[in-house]
C-alpha cells in the first residue's frame, strides 16, 4: 500500500512539476493544483493506520486510526483550494489585460510596450475601471 | 487574556472586519493603522516579558499539554514577529498617506500581520504551515494590487514559485510527523536524534529548499527581482522586509532547532550557497542601474549571510544570524519605503538606511554585520571574514550609486512627495538609528534566541 502510494504521489507531483513549466498560464495553475493534491495524498500515507474511527466512544482495546492527519489533509486541502482560486483569479486578470494567458505572449507585448516607451509614445494601460470609477 | 494571545485575537477580527469595509476610505485605513499599533504594542511587551523571564508557553483552548496546540514565544519568534510586524505596519501607513487606490490594501495587511504573528508565535509545526499559507497568500494578493498587466504578471511567477516551496514544506511536514510521530516542535527537536539519518536529511534538504525559495537564497532566488521591481513601494518594503524574515526564522528554526546533525552535516555546503549568493546578489546589484533592481539583488545578496552563518554553526552564529536578520529587515523596509520618494528628508532618510545596510556604525546594521564578523573569528574561518569584509564593501558600492543617481544628478525635477510619506520613512530612519545607538536589548534578545536554539539542538 505505501508503495502505491509512493507511485500516486511520485506520478502527481512528476506531472504537475511538468506542467509547472509550461508557458501557457492555464496549465501551470493546473499543474500546481496537482502538486497540491501530491502533497495532500504524502500527508494522508504519512500515517496510514488501520483501527476503527476515532470517534467516541471508542471500543477499548483495539487500535485507532490516526486522526491528526486526516484533520491537517483537511486543513491542507482548504488551503490547497483557496490558492486555486487566487491563482486562477490572477489569471483571469492577466487575461482582462493582454487578452492572452500565454507567458510568451505576455513577454513580447511587454517588450513592445517598452520599445514604445523609448520613443516616447505614451503607452496606454487597460485601466482598471471599477477603481478609476471609485476614485470619482 | 494571556500576552501571548492578544495580539492574534486583536488582529484576526480587525483583519475580517477591515475586509467588509472600503479600503480606500481614509477611516478604513487609519483604523487598520491603530489595530496595528496596539498589536505592535502588545508584542512589544510580549518581548519585554520574554526577555526577562524566558520563554512564554500556553496550550490553546485549555486542552492537555500534549493534545492541545501550542503556543510558545522564545526570544527568536518574538523578537522577529515584532521586527515584522512593525515593519508592516510602517508600510501599512506609508500607504495610507499616500492615497489608497485599493480596496482590499488594509485587510491584506492586517491578515498578513495576522499571519507573521502567529507564525513567529506557534510552537507547533503544522500550525506554522497553517500562519505560513495565511502570511503568503495575503502577500500574493498583495503584490497583483494595482493590478496593471505586468505586475499581475510577476506576482503571479512569485506566487507559483512560492507555492511549490510551500508544498514541499508541506511534504516535508508529512515526512517529519511520520518519522518522529509528533508535531509539537520540542518534542520533534528531542525525538529527532532517533531518526534514520538519511530519512532525517531528505527532510533537512526538503525544509532548505522550501525556506531558500523565500528567502531568495542564490539558486531560487529568480523570482524576486521582478516582483520587487514592480510591485507598489509599501508592498515591496513588507516583501523585503518582513516576509523574508519567515524565511530566515524557518531556516534557524527547522534546519538550526529541529535537524541540527544534518545542518551540522551540510555546513560546507551552506556556506558554499551563501557565498554564492553573497557574490551574485552583489555583482548583480552594481550591474544594474534602476534602483528598485539594484535593491532587489541586493536582498538576494543579503539573504547569503544568513546562511553562511547557519552553514558556520553554534551558538555565536546563530545569535549572529538572528540579529542580521532583524536590522537587515529594518534597513532594507527603510530603503524599500524611501527610493520612490523625492523631497527634504527622504535623501538623508535613503542614506540612513544605505549606511545601515552597508554596516557603518552608529547604524543598526553595524550590529548584525559585527556579530557576523565575531561568528567569523570565533569559528576560526579567514574565507568567512573575508567574504564579510568583501560583500560589506559591495554593498557601499552599489548603495551609494543609487544614492548618487537618484538624488545627486541634477536635471531631475520631482515634486516632492506627500509630507507625511517623508515622515514615514524619517520616523524609520530614526528607529534605524536608535536601534544603532541603543542595542543591548536586541543583542540580548539575539543572545537568547541562540542559546535557545542551541539547547533545543542539545
Amino acid at each position: 500500500m505505501n508503495l502505491f502510494l509512493a507511485l500516486v504521489v511520485a506520478v502527481l507531483f512528476g506531472t504537475g512539476a511538468t506542467m509547472l513549466l509550461k508557458p501557457d498560464l492555464f496549465r501551470v495553475v493546473v499543474g500546481l493544483a496537482l502538486v497540491a493534491n501530491a502533497a495532500s495524498l504524502t500527508v494522508i500515507a504519512a500515517a496510514l493506520s488501520r483501527g476503527q474511527a476515532p470517534i467516541s466512544p471508542l471500543i477499548e482495546g483495539e487500535p485507532v486510526s490516526d486522526p491528526l492527519t486526516q484533520a491537517m489533509t483537511l486543513t491542507a486541502l482548504v488551503i490547497g483550494f483557496a490558492v486555486t482560486a487566487l491563482l486562477l483569479a490572477m489569471v483571469h486578470r492577466v487575461y482582462v489585460t493582454h487578452r492572452s494567458v500565454d507567458l510568451d505572449d505576455l513577454a513580447r507585448s511587454e517588450r513592445s510596450a517598452e520599445e514604445e516607451l523609448e520613443r516616447g509614445v505614451p503607452i496606454e494601460h487597460d485601466v482598471d475601471h471599477d477603481d478609476a470609477e471609485a476614485a470619482r | 487574556m494571556s500576552l501571548l494571545v492578544a495580539p492574534l485575537a486583536l488582529l484576526w477580527p480587525a483583519a475580517a472586519v477591515a475586509a467588509l469595509a472600503d479600503g480606500r476610505r481614509r477611516a478604513t485605513g487609519w483604523a487598520a493603522v491603530a489595530a496595528l499599533a496596539v498589536a505592535v504594542a502588545l508584542l512589544a511587551a510580549l518581548a519585554v516579558r520574554v526577555a526577562a523571564g524566558g520563554p512564554v508557553e500556553l496550550v490553546a483552548g485549555g486542552w492537555p499539554a500534549d493534545v492541545g496546540i501550542r503556543l510558545r514565544a522564545d526570544a527568536l519568534g518574538v523578537v522577529l514577529a515584532l521586527v515584522s510586524v512593525a515593519v508592516v505596519l510602517a508600510a501599512l501607513v506609508h500607504g495610507v498617506v499616500s492615497g489608497l487606490s485599493s480596496r482590499l490594501f488594509p485587510a491584506l495587511m492586517l491578515f498578513l500581520s495576522v499571519g507573521l504573528t502567529g507564525l513567529f508565535l506557534t510552537g507547533d509545526v503544522f500550525s506554522f504551515y497553517v500562519f505560513f499559507e495565511l502570511a503568503m497568500i495575503s502577500a500574493y494578493a498583495l503584490a497583483a494590487l494595482g493590478g496593471e498587466g505586468r505586475m499581475v504578471g510577476s506576482a503571479l511567477i512569485f506566487a507559483v514559485v512560492n507555492l511549490l516551496g510551500s508544498f514541499l514544506f508541506l511534504i516535508a511536514t508529512a515526512a517529519l510527523y511520520r518519522a518522529t510521530g509528533t508535531l509539537e516542535m520540542l518534542a520533534v527537536a528531542d525525538r529527532a536524534r532517533g531518526v534514520d539519518p538519511n530519512t532525517a536529511l531528505v527532510i533537512a534538504v526538503l525544509y532548505f529548499v522550501a525556506f531558500g525559495v523565500k528567502l531568495g537564497l542564490f539558486p531560487f532566488h529568480f523570482w524576486l527581482p521582478s516582483v520587487y521591481g514592480s510591485a507598489m513601494p509599501a508592498v515591496t518594503a513588507v516583501l523585503a522586509g518582513a516576509l523574508a524574515n519567515i524565511g530566515a526564522y524557518g531556516l534557524l528554526r527547522f534546519e538550526a532547532g529541529l535537524l541540527p546533525r544534518e545542518l551540522a552535516l551540510a555546513g560546507g555546503v551552506l556556506v558554499a550557497i551563501g557565498t554564492l549568493s553573497i557574490i551574485y546578489g552583489a555583482v548583480q546589484a552594481i550591474g544594474r542601474r534602476d534602483a528598485r533592481e539594484v535593491l532587489a539583488y541586493s536582498a538576494i545578496g543579503h539573504a547569503g549571510y544568513v546562511l553562511v552563518a547557519l552553514g558556520v554553526g553554534g551558538r555565536v552564529a546563530l545569535a549572529a544570524a538572528a540579529l542580521f536578520t532583524v536590522v537587515n529587515a529594518l534597513g532594507k523596509t527603510l530603503l524599500f519605503l524611501s527610493v520612490d520618494l523625492r523631497g527634504p528628508l527622504v535623501s538623508a532618510a535613503f542614506a540612513v538606511g544605505a549606511f545601515s545596510v552597508a554596516g557603518v556604525p552608529p547604524f543598526a546594521g553595524f550590529f548584525g554585520k559585527a556579530a557576523l564578523f565575531e561568528a567569523g573569528i570565533q569559528a576560526g574561518s579567514d574565507a568567512a571574514v573575508a567574504l564579510l569584509f568583501v560583500g560589506g564593501a559591495l554593498t557601499f558600492v552599489y548603495l551609494f550609486q543609487i544614492y548618487q543617481h537618484t538624488y545627486w544628478r541634477p536635471g531631475q525635477e520631482h515634486p516632492p512627495a506627500p509630507a507625511g510619506a517623508r515622515v514615514v520613512v524619517a520616523v524609520v530612519a530614526v528607529v534605524v538609528l536608535a536601534v544603532g545607538l541603543w542595542p543591548e536589548p536586541l543583542l540580548a534578545l539575539s543572545n537568547q534566541a541562540g542559546d535557545a536554539l542551541t539547547r533545543m539542538a542539545g
